[in-house]
């Protein structure tokens, strides 16, 4: 396994993070780095703790120990400016399901104080490749696809230069997965710092830069790409399911 | 989702509350709540307005004529007259449009007449059919009993459906914190609640023009604010607090059930048991043996007055009561009036002393019920509460007093005892023991009117403190509990 020497400016920072969570501890030790400009994807299995990480790097859980720091900032403390620059796609993509996908763009940027056009809204949804006639759709009506679609579409409207994803390829189909991926490589490449977190192993291999793969909530090893090759995915799998890295 | 007062900003709770409205307008079930909740109170306070305006022009205009027919009664024997009698009439307080209060139960009609206190006649709930007895669809209950049902149906989701379709973490995400979330909400709700009161203060133009005061309709309007802003309160803690849904609907449903409907049963049941009163039957029994040893006033042979006789035989120095200057049935009539007036005025005050404690323990459920701190904040106010019932009874006792005691003053001087004596042996002596019947304009002009504005809103400050103690528990509640989810 090779390990990544960073050379970006670090834009999160998890630093021995443990969190409790009904006397259970869910993160133990965790501690992992995303550069600007960087995808890092942390793989591991149901329970393991990915989504926890990213709650506690939102702010929503209270480290017992270890704090995260995102852009030099620490979460316990300037939570507020933090959230100014994140952009967080939650597992479940949870928009309201009165209003359609325009309005609810519309409204939960209005509360981030983002202000975009019609048109740049358009562009965005163009980007997710929602297909049109469902735009003016209540999202009640819309597939748990074209729900995540239009999340991805929030987030990326957000312009912010971290990108917090909770299983975003879940519910798309294999077209919409690659189309995303490429969005997410892309945005990478403008100097965004991407955390998602996934149990797809290769969709994983195929955007990010390092995988870590956490296991009881540490992590038990990281894979880093090679130059412009990617992730060997067989590498990666073969760990992820034996649970031990050499 | 820490945040402090500081980071409170409007335009984002404005943001929350509009969408609120957007949710409200796309659930059918929040229209059809809203839509119900208009209509009842635009409704009821339409047709109670109008209704009180018929009430008081009918009842005046009945005050009038019977006035009028008293005075117009020909020449007669002047005991004829004490039991003519003579009607009075309640008119409404001009809040009394709003809210009825005790009115519709104790009647507001009295037939005034000699030696007895009838109890007022007429009461709404009385005279109307049988369905009504459960409490008539009047402005006041519609707000505090429907009102909060209504803003339940409304508001119970109003937090926990974020958290159950998980919006919460979006929501969190976008930099929003809780307390503009929940005061977000709070305006949507409070927006609701101003729009249902919205027909009871257009009516308060109506009731200022009927000669209220600003300062009792102020307080009056302001019982009512703080009221659904308390059951706003509830909602959104009980929302906040809920895993779900149904947890949140279930729990409002059951905290409506209780403090709307239980808790005033309750409060009445328990000053029943506090302050046991004698029915009413056992306390006519106690006056009517209390009475009849004093001996029957139209005879004045009774051996009741035998002492009164001699007592005014010696003052006139006179052997007979012929020879007395003054008819001695007339006077028997004037005394035995005064003792028997007294007996029923011990027992009345007795009654209403018992009715005032028992409605004390009842208004002490203000502390665990805001529905009956407004209740009667609302009849204090309005002036339909017992205190002023009460007032409205001695008043009338005394106008009925001082007309029987002037026609018996005027039977004592002036009508002859012996043509009193001999009024039945004949027509023709039928004819000779009358009066004029100028004699008859012993009816002052009765005109009910409400108490004092000052007098009403000190009585009502003991339940505003209560729905502020309410807010205040509640206020900090939500507070507390927006505290440990942030």
């Amino acid at each position: 396994m090779k390990r990544n020497t960073q050379t970006l400016p670090i834009s999160i920072d998890a630093q021995q993070l443990v969190v409790t969570l009904n006397n259970k501890k869910i993160l133990n030790n965790l501690s992992f780095q995303v550069s600007s400009g960087e995808v890092y994807a942390l793989l591991g299995g149901n329970g393991a703790g990915k989504s926890t990480a990213l709650k506690t790097l939102l702010g929503f859980h209270k480290p017992v120990s270890g704090q995260a720091v995102i852009e030099g900032l620490a979460v316990s403390t300037s939570l507020s400016a933090i959230r100014k620059k994140i952009a967080y796609l939650p597992e479940n993509a949870s928009l309201y399901p009165h209003l359609n996908a325009f309005e609810n763009i519309e409204y939960f940027l209005s509360l981030a104080a983002v202000h975009k056009t019609h048109a740049e809204i358009k562009i965005s949804l163009q980007q997710v490749n929602l297909q049109q006639d469902a735009w003016q759709k209540p999202l009640s009506k819309f597939s748990k696809g074209m729900r995540q679609k239009t999340a991805i579409a929030l987030a990326l409207l957000r312009d912010s230069p971290i990108l917090l994803l909770d299983e975003p390829t879940s519910g798309l189909d294999p077209v919409a997965i690659d189309e995303f991926n490429q969005l997410v490589m892309s945005l990478a490449k403008q100097g965004a710092a991407i955390l998602m977190v996934t149990h797809d192993v290769y969709g994983a291999c195929q955007v990010a830069q390092r995988i870590g793969l956490l296991r009881d909530g540490a992590l038990v090893g990281e894979f880093v790409a090679d130059g412009g090759h990617q992730i060997d995915t067989e590498q990666v799998h073969k760990a992820f399911t034996a649970g031990v890295i050499d | 989702m820490k945040q402090n007062l500081q980071s409170i900003q409007p335009v984002i709770m404005w943001k929350i509350a509009r969408d609120e409205w957007r949710y409200w307008f796309r659930s059918k079930l929040a229209v059809v709540a809203l839509l119900i909740g208009l209509t009842c109170t635009m409704s009821t306070v339409v047709v109670s307005v109008g209704d009180a305006f018929e009430l008081e022009h009918q009842r005046g205009h009945a005050q009038q004529q019977s006035e009028q027919t008293f005075v117009n009664q020909p020449d007669r024997h002047p005991h004829r007259m004490v039991h003519y009698g003579h009607y009075v009439f309640k008119t409404p307080p001009p809040l009394g449009m709003v809210d009825p209060g005790v009115d519709s139960h104790t009647g507001n009609t009295i037939f005034l007449e000699g030696h007895r206190q009838n109890s007022a006649t007429f009461a709404d709930q009385k005279q109307s059919s049988g369905t009504t007895i459960l409490g008539a669809l009047t402005p006041a209950f519609v707000l505090q009993v429907l009102a909060p049902l209504l803003l339940v149906i409304m508001g119970y989701g109003v937090v926990s459906r974020e958290r159950e379709t998980q919006t919460l973490s979006i929501l969190a995400a976008q930099g929003l914190g809780y307390g503009n979330l929940i005061l977000g909400k709070i305006s949507a709700l409070l927006l609701v609640a101003m729009l249902m009161l919205l027909p009871l203060a257009i009516s308060g133009i109506v009731v200022l023009s009927q000669g209220e005061s600003l300062l009792t309709l102020s307080l009056f309007l302001v019982g009512y604010l703080l009221y659904l802003s308390i059951w706003i309160l509830i909602i959104v803690s009980i929302s906040l607090w809920a895993k779900s849904n149904s947890v949140s609907f279930s729990t409002l449903a059951f905290t409506w059930l209780v403090l709307c409907i239980l808790m005033p049963r309750v409060a009445t049941t328990v000053a029943g048991v506090m302050v046991p009163a004698a029915g009413k039957l056992e306390k006519d029994f106690a006056v009517a043996a209390e009475l009849r040893q004093l001996g029957d006033g139209h005879n004045a042979k009774d051996k009741a007055f035998v002492q009164l006789e001699a007592e005014l035989l010696k003052k006139h120095k006179v052997n007979r009561v012929e020879d007395l200057p003054l008819n001695f049935r007339g006077f028997v009539a004037l005394k035995s009036e005064a003792e028997i007036t007294s007996i029923l005025n011990r027992y009345a005050e007795d009654r209403m002393h018992e009715e005032l404690r028992q409605s004390f323990f009842a208004r002490q459920f203000g502390w665990l019920s805001p529905q009956v701190a407004l209740r009667t904040l609302s009849m204090l106010t309005a002036g339909t509460g017992l205190e002023t019932h009460h007032r409205f009874l001695r008043e009338t006792e005394n106008l009925r007093f001082n007309f029987v005691q002037r026609l018996n003053q005027a039977h004592t001087n002036k009508l002859n005892y012996i043509d009193d004596m001999n009024r039945n042996k004949s027509e023709a002596a039928g004819q000779i023991a009358r009066i004029s019947a100028k004699n008859w304009n012993v009816i002052e002009g009765f005109k009910f009117r409400s108490s004092p504005s000052k007098e009403r809103a000190l009585q009502a400050m003991t339940p505003l403190a209560q729905l502020l103690l309410w807010f205040g528990m509640f206020g900090l509640f939500l507070r507390n509990l927006q505290r440990h989810y942030s």
